[in-house]
C-alpha cells in the first residue's frame, strides 16, 4: 500500500508533492526548501543546491538544464543551440542521442535526471518513513514518444516504476480540479525559471487533450533578473565609474539583490536595495544604495513579457480557437507571480487566471492528483465537516466546560472524567452546552439528562465518564458512565451542528464581544470553588485529626474558615484568592504538626453531606491527574 | 432468486472491502502526521531562531564591514558584544579557509590561483545554528595555473 508520488521533473528545478488524507502535499527537500534546482555532478554524485554551490569550479562537470537534452539526437536543432550555451561537453552517444561527456565518461540524459529523481525518491521515502518504488512524472506537451520514454528510463534507472507520464499543463489544470469543473477549454500559462510555454488543452471524454502548444525555450526569470542586474550595475557606473559586474563577489551580491528586488515588488510598489561596503572604490568602500519602484520594474520588463504575447497567439491560431473560447486560464511557473505579468495574462485573455496553487509546486500537485487516482485514493473528494460550536457541558458554579471546541473535525469523540459536587451525591446531571461562553446560562442547552445510583461517597470520589461522540452526520451522542457500578445512561442530539450560518456567526461575535466580563465572572467563579473545597477540606481535617492538633491551631483554622464563609458568596475574586490561600497556610502546619505527634491511627470520615442539593458535577481535581481525551473505544 | 442474493452478498462484500482500504489509508496518513508533527516540534524547538538568524546574518555583515572600515572603540564594543550573543546562542563561524572545498558548507564564487581544490579566500562567512547550517560560507576555491585540465 505504498504511496505513488507526482514528481514534477523541470528544466531548472524540481518538485515532488504526495496525497495524503485526500489532499495533495509538497514534500520539502532535505535541505527543507519545497523545490530544488536540476543540477548534478554525476562523478561526485551530488544533487541539487548541493552541486549548484561548486558549479563555478567545475562548470565542465555540473550538468544542468540536461532536461533540454532529453530524448534528442545530437544533430537536432535545439541541441546544436544549446550545446553552444552550455558550459559542459555534449556528444553523439549510442545511436546519435545527445549524451553529456565529464571526465571522459559518457552520461545519458536519462542517467543525468536519474540523480535528480534519485534524490526525490530518498528525500520522498524519508518524509513517508516508507519505501516508494512508484511515481507520475510529468513532461512538457511538446515532448515527442522519444523523449518520454527517455523520461520513463530515467525514473526506471532511480528505481522508480513510472505508472504515467502526464503533461506538464494537464497536470496544472488537475492541480485546479478544472476537470471537475469541466472547464472545456483551458489555456496553461507556464513562465519558469529558463523557459516559458503555452498550451491550449481540450476536455475529452474527461480527460485533457492537447490542441496546439508553443513558447520561448529560452525565456525565464532568469532574463528579467538579468534585465535589472544590468539595471543596477549601469545606474553605479555613471554615479562611481566602476562595473560592478566585473567583481564576482559584487556581482553575486547584485544578482541576489536584482531577485529580490522583483520578488519584493510583486507585492509593494516600491523597494529599497541596500549593498553596503559593495566594492572598493579610489577613495574607499562604495556603497550601493537605490529606490526602485514597481512602475520602474514594469517599464524595464515590459519588452520581457510582451516576448510572450506571440507565441500566445499562435497557439490560439493552431487550435483553431480565440481568446474568448477560452474557459479557464491556469499560471505556472514562479514569474507568473509578478503582478505585470498577471495583468497582461488577464487583458488578453478577458478573464482572471487561477493562481491560488503556488506557481512552484501546481505542476506536482497535479502529478500527485493524478498518482492518488491511479492509487485509488481519489474517486471522489472526502470534505468533513467540523462542528461551528464549542460543545460541553454544566460544571460547578454554572461553568460551561468545554469537551470538544468548535472547528473540530468530524466524526470525533472525547471523553472526560468528573465527580460530584457534594457528600452523599447519588445523581449527576449532564447539561449539554453549545456555545463560547464560559457560563452556562449564557450558551444553548442541547438537552440535559440524569445518571443516578451513584454509591454515596464524599464530594469528588465517585467517577463519570462523560463522552461526547459526533458521528459523521453530525448526530451527538452523549454518555455518562459511573466507573463504580458501570451504570450508564445517555442521550442522542441530532441538531448539534444544525445552528444557521448566521446564528453560529451571532454566537461567536457575542461570545467576542462579551469576552473580557465572562472571563471574569468565570475566574471568580473558579475562585469560589477553589475557596469552597479548602473550607470543605479544612472542616474534614479538622474533624479527622482535631485531637492532635494543639487548640490555638484549631481556633486558627477555625476563625479562617468562618472568613472565607463570610465573604463566599459576596467576596471578589482577589479577596477569595487571599482569604483561601491564608486558610490554606494555617492548615499546613496542622497537617504538618499532626504528622510531628504519634499517631493513634486516623479516622476515615465521610464529611457531612448536603443531600438535598442540587445535583450538579465538579470537575474532578485531585492528586490522580485525570486524563483527558480518552478515546471509548 | 439464490444468484440476485449471492450478487447482493458481492457487492455488500465489495463496498466493505473499499470502505476498509480508505480507512487504513486514512488511518496510516493520520499516523505519519502525528510521527511527523512529533518530529517538527522538536526541530522547531531547537532551530526556532533559525528564521530570525537568516535575517540578521546580512546585517551582521554589514557591520563586519563597518568595523573594518571605521575604528571606533566604541563601535568595536558594540559588535563584541553583538557576537557575545550570537555565540551564546549557539551560532559558530563556519571555518573555511585553507580548508578542502566542502559544497554542504560552501559556495565557489571564484576559482583564481591557488592550491587545487582548497577554500583559498573567504568572500564571506558561513554561519551555524547548534550545528546546522543557516548561511553556506561564499569562498574563492583555487586551482593550479598551466594545470593540463582535460578537456
Amino acid at each position: 500500500m505504498s504511496k505513488i508520488i507526482g514528481i514534477d521533473l523541470g528544466t531548472t528545478n524540481s518538485c515532488v508533492a504526495v496525497m495524503e488524507g485526500g489532499v495533495p502535499k509538497v514534500i520539502h527537500s532535505s535541505e527543507g526548501r519545497n523545490v530544488f534546482p536540476s543540477v548534478v555532478d554525476p562523478i561526485k554524485n551530488i544533487v541539487g543546491d548541493v552541486a549548484k554551490r561548486q558549479i563555478i569550479i567545475n562548470p565542465k562537470s555540473t550538468v544542468y538544464s540536461v532536461k533540454r537534452l532529453m530524448g534528442r539526437k545530437f544533430k537536432d536543432a535545439s541541441v546544436q543551440t544549446d550545446q553552444k550555451l552550455l558550459p559542459y561537453i555534449v556528444k553523439a552517444g549510442k545511436n546519435d542521442m545527445a549524451v553529456v561527456e565529464v571526465e571522459g565518461r559518457q552520461f545519458t540524459p536519462q542517467e543525468i535526471s536519474a540523480k535528480v529523481l534519485g534524490k526525490i525518491k530518498s528525500d520522498a521515502e524519508h518524509y513517508l518513513g516508507e519505501p516508494v518504488t512508484q511515481a507520475v512524472i510529468t513532461v512538457p506537451a511538446y515532448f515527442d514518444d522519444s523523449q518520454r520514454q527517455a523520461t520513463k528510463q530515467a525514473g526506471e534507472i532511480a528505481g522508480l516504476e513510472v505508472l504515467r507520464i502526464i503533461n506538464e499543463p494537464t497536470a496544472s489544470a488537475l492541480a485546479y480540479g478544472l476537470d471537475k469543473k469541466n472547464a472545456h477549454t483551458i489555456a496553461v500559462y507556464d513562465l519558469g525559471g529558463g523557459t516559458f510555454d503555452i498550451s491550449i488543452l481540450e476536455l475529452g471524454d474527461g480527460v485533457y487533450e492537447v490542441k496546439a502548444t508553443n513558447g520561448d525555450t529560452h525565456l525565464g526569470g532568469d532574463d528579467f533578473d538579468k534585465v535589472i542586474l544590468d539595471y543596477f550595475a549601469e545606474e553605479f557606473k555613471k554615479e562611481n565609474s566602476v562595473d560592478l559586474r566585473k567583481d564576482p563577489q559584487a556581482l553575486q551580491r547584485l544578482r541576489d539583490a536584482a531577485e529580490k528586488a522583483k520578488i519584493e515588488l510583486s507585492s509593494s510598489m516600491e523597494t529599497e536595495i541596500n549593498l553596503p561596503f559593495i566594492t572598493q572604490g579610489k577613495n574607499g568602500p562604495l556603497h550601493f544604495v537605490m529606490k526602485m519602484t514597481r512602475a520602474k520594474l514594469e517599464a524595464l520588463v515590459g519588452d520581457l513579457i510582451a516576448k510572450t504575447i506571440e507565441p500566445v497567439k499562435k497557439c490560439l491560431t493552431d487550435s483553431k480557437l480565440t481568446a474568448k473560447d477560452i474557459d479557464e486560464v491556469v499560471m505556472v511557473g514562479g514569474m507568473t507571480r509578478m503582478p505585470k505579468v498577471v495583468s497582461i495574462v488577464k487583458e488578453f485573455f478577458g478573464k482572471d487566471p487561477n493562481q491560488s496553487v503556488n506557481p512552484d509546486e501546481v505542476v506536482a500537485i497535479g502529478a500527485a492528483v493524478q498518482a492518488g487516482v491511479l492509487s485509488g485514493d481519489v474517486k471522489d473528494v472526502v470534505l468533513l465537516d467540523v462542528t461551528p460550536l464549542t460543545l460541553g457541558v454544566e460544571t460547578l458554579g454554572g461553568v460551561s466546560t468545554p469537551l470538544i471546541q468548535r472547528n473540530t473535525t468530524v466524526p470525533t469523540s472525547k471523553s472526560e472524567i468528573f465527580s460530584t459536587a457534594a457528600d452523599n451525591q447519588t445523581s449527576v446531571e449532564i447539561n449539554i452546552l453549545q456555545g463560547e461562553r464560559p457560563m452556562a446560562t449564557d450558551n444553548k442547552s442541547l438537552g440535559r439528562f440524569i445518571l443516578s445510583g451513584i454509591p454515596p461517597a464524599p464530594r469528588g470520589i465517585p467517577q463519570v465518564e462523560v463522552m461526547f461522540d459526533i458521528d459523521a452526520s453530525g448526530i451527538l451522542n452523549v454518555t455518562a458512565k459511573d466507573k463504580a457500578t458501570g451504570k450508564a445512561a445517555n442521550i442522542k442530539i441530532t441538531s448539534s451542528t444544525g445552528l444557521s450560518k448566521e446564528e453560529v456567526e451571532k454566537m461567536r461575535q457575542e461570545a467576542e464581544a462579551h469576552a473580557t466580563e465572562d472571563m471574569e465572572k468565570k475566574e471568580k467563579i473558579e475562585a469560589k470553588n477553589k475557596a469552597e473545597n479548602t473550607m470543605y477540606v479544612a472542616e474534614k481535617t479538622l474533624k479527622d485529626i482535631g485531637d492532635k492538633v494543639k487548640a490555638e491551631d484549631k481556633t486558627a483554622v477555625q476563625e479562617k474558615i468562618k472568613a472565607v464563609k463570610a465573604i463566599l458568596d459576596t467576596g471578589s475574586k482577589e479577596e477569595l484568592e487571599t482569604k483561601t490561600s491564608e486558610l490554606s497556610d494555617v492548615l499546613q502546619k496542622v497537617g504538618a504538626a499532626a504528622y510531628q505527634t504519634p499517631g493513634t491511627g486516623d479516622t476515615a470520615g465521610a464529611g457531612a453531606g448536603k443531600p438535598g442539593e442540587e445535583p450538579k458535577t465538579e470537575e474532578k481535581k485531585d492528586d490522580k491527574k485525570v486524563e483527558e481525551g480518552e478515546v471509548v473505544s | 432468486m439464490k444468484k440476485k442474493t449471492d450478487n447482493n452478498k458481492i457487492d455488500q462484500h465489495n463496498e466493505v472491502e473499499v470502505w476498509k482500504g480508505k480507512y487504513l489509508r486514512a488511518l496510516a496518513d493520520y499516523q505519519n502526521l502525528d510521527r511527523r508533527a512529533r518530529e517538527e516540534k522538536d526541530e522547531i524547538r531547537k532551530y526556532a531562531a533559525m528564521h530570525i538568524l537568516e535575517r540578521i546574518i546580512p546585517v551582521v555583515d554589514t557591520l563586519t564591514h563597518v568595523q573594518k572600515h571605521i575604528k571606533d572603540p566604541g563601535f568595536d564594543l558594540a559588535y563584541k558584544e553583538l557576537w557575545a550573543v550570537l555565540h551564546e546562542q549557539g551560532v559558530e563561524h563556519i571555518s573555511v579557509q585553507g580548508k578542502p572545498f566542502d559544497p554542504h558548507q560552501m559556495e565557489c564564487i571564484e576559482v583564481i590561483d591557488g592550491e587545487e581544490n582548497i577554500a583559498v579566500e573567504e568572500v564571506l562567512p558561513g554561519y551555524t545554528l547548534h550545528g546546522k547550517v543557516v548561511r553556506v560560507a561564499q569562498v574563492k576555491v583555487g586551482k593550479i595555473k598551466n594545470n593540463p585540465i582535460s578537456e
